[in-house]
């Protein structure tokens, strides 16, 4: 009975080896094949993703083209599995959705061109002296960093009285601390006083925003994935405390900020995309792009605006 | 089918990486018989020291050493949670781990620090995996040759006997609180150097890079018993065997993802793996202790 069950499973198992080779084998004429490595779900990332598709098929045609998108579901290993299984297959480009697929794709190959997307410093991520703008080799991308400074100058437009600004951010993710680094010393040089406060994870965040939000005249969060998927929770307490914040992107603004420097991680996937139908055509050489920027839009929301009495100057765009 | 083949040696190097943490994760859950549950900290604190270390331009192999030590001190935190205030050992794991997330972040300055192969000179990088294979390999057979050497001594023997039997142990004189440190340190040393060599081969050490590690260890424990169960009941086969579990683990995730299975399912897969390989062996022995018709022996 064991023996039977055994070649009955054994059987089984050959049968699905050998289709599973067959549909391999049958994929047909030659296609560009571009392997996507995406972090985490998580709705900027999404939307950068989704551009990504969208300006590819737009400029190579959705017949000549072949997604392989895989999520590592926020497990740094793997990421390294999955850009293993691209240089398998022999992509013919590589999307690196945010900073741990950059980095393990960029150790995973040096041959096959690797676009990022959602990584703030390159620099930083790469490991990079003297960061002059391109990273050369195999690797570009386009980052979503709105120019801080600017950002920073928005806190002191709309509200102008601040004495201390209180920076919200989650403390395992590298970009945040970038940014309020940069954040954080800019305001320094304006005679503000800015104060760190962060958070390990979404269990945290409650405690530390109303902490945060006791001690600060304003708040500042950068493009923080934690934050973005806490934005709600930290809506609801910075509006029983009457505290503004501004924000480093929309989708945080649209749910507790009152304004922002906005980039659309669509158009940021999107330029991207753009980015990668030019490599795939031969149009440009990956080591001489230097890394893109999306253009930004001051904008602000309405609810929260009113609720806290804050006038929004000219110049900013609603949010929907 | 070629370039699943091509994917392989790249699985087969994964496989022994979390191999070297899978046997860290042996000696405290088989041998000491204590679930030391502050692997998942100790990984990262590894890939911390060494990836800061590296980029410092510390010797690759200090590195790697370092890296060691800050594991058997986290052991020791472990020990002293466990031991010295009474702590049950999963709690001690647990608040060592949480400690362990505040430290690594501390010793990055930041959640991230990259080590690419590029820059740096690594012993071992996913740019070249048939050298960081054979690396990894003789990594593998020197780590089994010392562990069986430790483990035939005077004091190995006392850190069987304690995860045998405690109570026993200590009517005949074992002094389990030290053998308890012995092995809880020998344990995250060598899941801080899995940490050190993986932050190496994939050019990066993140925080989050240990979430979860306990079960990857568990996972390929228990696989490798099933495997080698029938092979033999020397210790050496037995450390083997954790390598080899480990390489079948991460050879199934990767053939999970070379053929576009559903990535948002991994993990439900590979906790339901380590079911089938705990449960397939439990059933034929209730199946056969019913057909003998007597009581089925533990």
């Amino acid at each position: 009975m064991k023996k039977v069950l055994s070649a009955i499973i054994a059987v089984i198992l050959c049968a699905s080896f050998c289709l599973l080779a067959v549909s391999c084998a049958n994929s047909g004429a030659k296609k560009y094949s571009i392997g996507i490595v995406q972090i985490v779900q998580h709705e900027a990332l999404d939307a950068a993703t989704e551009g990504f598709k969208k300006a590819v098929t737009d400029k190579l045609g959705a017949n000549n083209v072949t997604f392989d998108y895989q999520n590592a579901s926020g497990d740094t290993a793997n990421c390294t599995t999955i850009v293993n299984g691209f240089v398998a297959n022999k992509v013919d480009l590589i999307m690196a959705n945010a900073t741990p697929a950059l980095q393990a794709a960029y150790n995973a190959t040096r041959t096959i061109p690797i676009l990022g997307t959602s990584v703030t410093e390159y620099g930083v991520a790469l490991g990079l002296e003297n960061f002059n703008g391109t990273v050369g080799s195999n690797v570009s991308g386009t980052s979503d960093l709105a120019p801080l400074d600017e950002q920073a100058q928005m806190i002191l437009d709309l509200f102008p009285e601040t004495k201390t600004v209180g920076l919200l951010y989650c403390s395992a993710e590298a970009n945040s601390l970038y940014q309020v680094k940069v954040v954080e010393e800019y305001l320094a040089g304006k005679g503000v006083t800015a104060k760190r406060y962060s958070f390990s994870d979404s269990n945290d965040v409650s405690a530390v925003t109303t902490t945060a939000a006791a001690e600060s005249d304003v708040i500042y969060i950068p493009t923080d994935n934690t934050a973005a998927a806490s934005a709600s929770i930290i809506g609801s307490i910075l509006l029983n405390a009457k505290k503004p914040a501004i924000a480093g992107e929309e989708g945080i603004c649209s749910k507790c900020g009152v304004a922002t420097l906005s980039i659309s991680y669509y158009d940021l996937g999107y330029k991207t995309g753009e980015m990668a139908a030019k490599i795939l055509k031969g149009e440009e050489k990956i080591e001489n792009m230097a890394i893109a920027y999306a253009p930004t839009t001051k904008k602000y929301n309405k609810t929260i605006a009113d609720e806290l009495g804050v006038t929004i100057p000219e110049g900013y765009t609603e949010i929907k | 089918m070629g370039n699943f083949i091509a994917s392989m040696p790249s699985a087969i190097a994964q496989g022994l990486i979390w191999g070297i943490m899978a046997i860290g994760v042996y000696i405290t859950f088989r041998i000491l018989d204590i679930a030391d549950l502050t692997v998942d900290g100790t990984v990262c604190t590894g890939a911390a020291v060494c990836a800061v270390l590296v980029v410092s331009g510390v010797n690759v192999w200090l590195a790697l050493l370092i890296a060691t030590l800050a594991g058997i001190l986290a052991g020791c935190v472990t020990w002293f949670f466990h031991t010295v205030l009474g702590i049950p050992a999963i709690l001690a794991g647990i608040l060592t781990q949480l400690m362990l997330w505040s430290i690594n972040l501390k010793i990055m300055s930041g959640a991230n620090v990259a080590v690419p192969s590029r820059s740096y000179s690594v012993l071992l990088t996913q740019m070249n995996v048939p050298m960081a294979l054979v690396f990894l390999v003789i990594t593998a057979v020197v780590i089994i040759a010392l562990l069986y050497l430790f483990f035939g001594t005077e004091i190995g023997c006392t850190i069987r006997a304690t995860g045998s039997n405690g109570a026993m142990s200590r009517a005949q004189g074992i002094n389990t609180n030290l053998t308890k440190l012995i092995g809880l340190a020998l344990s995250n040393g060598i899941v801080a150097l899995s940490g050190a060599v993986l932050c190496q081969y994939q050019g990066f050490a993140d925080i989050n890079m240990g979430r979860g590690a306990i079960v990857t260890g568990l996972a390929s424990v228990i696989i490798g018993e099933a495997v080698i169960r029938r092979i033999g009941k020397n210790f050496a086969v037995k450390l083997a065997g954790v390598f080899v579990g480990s390489i079948i683990y991460w050879i199934v995730y990767q053939t999970v993802v070379f053929f576009k299975l559903d990535t948002d399912l991994l993990k439900m897969l590979s906790a339901l793996l380590v079911a089938i390989f705990l449960g397939v062996p439990y059933i034929k022995k209730q199946l056969s202790g019913r057909r003998k018709g007597g009581v089925v022996n533990g």
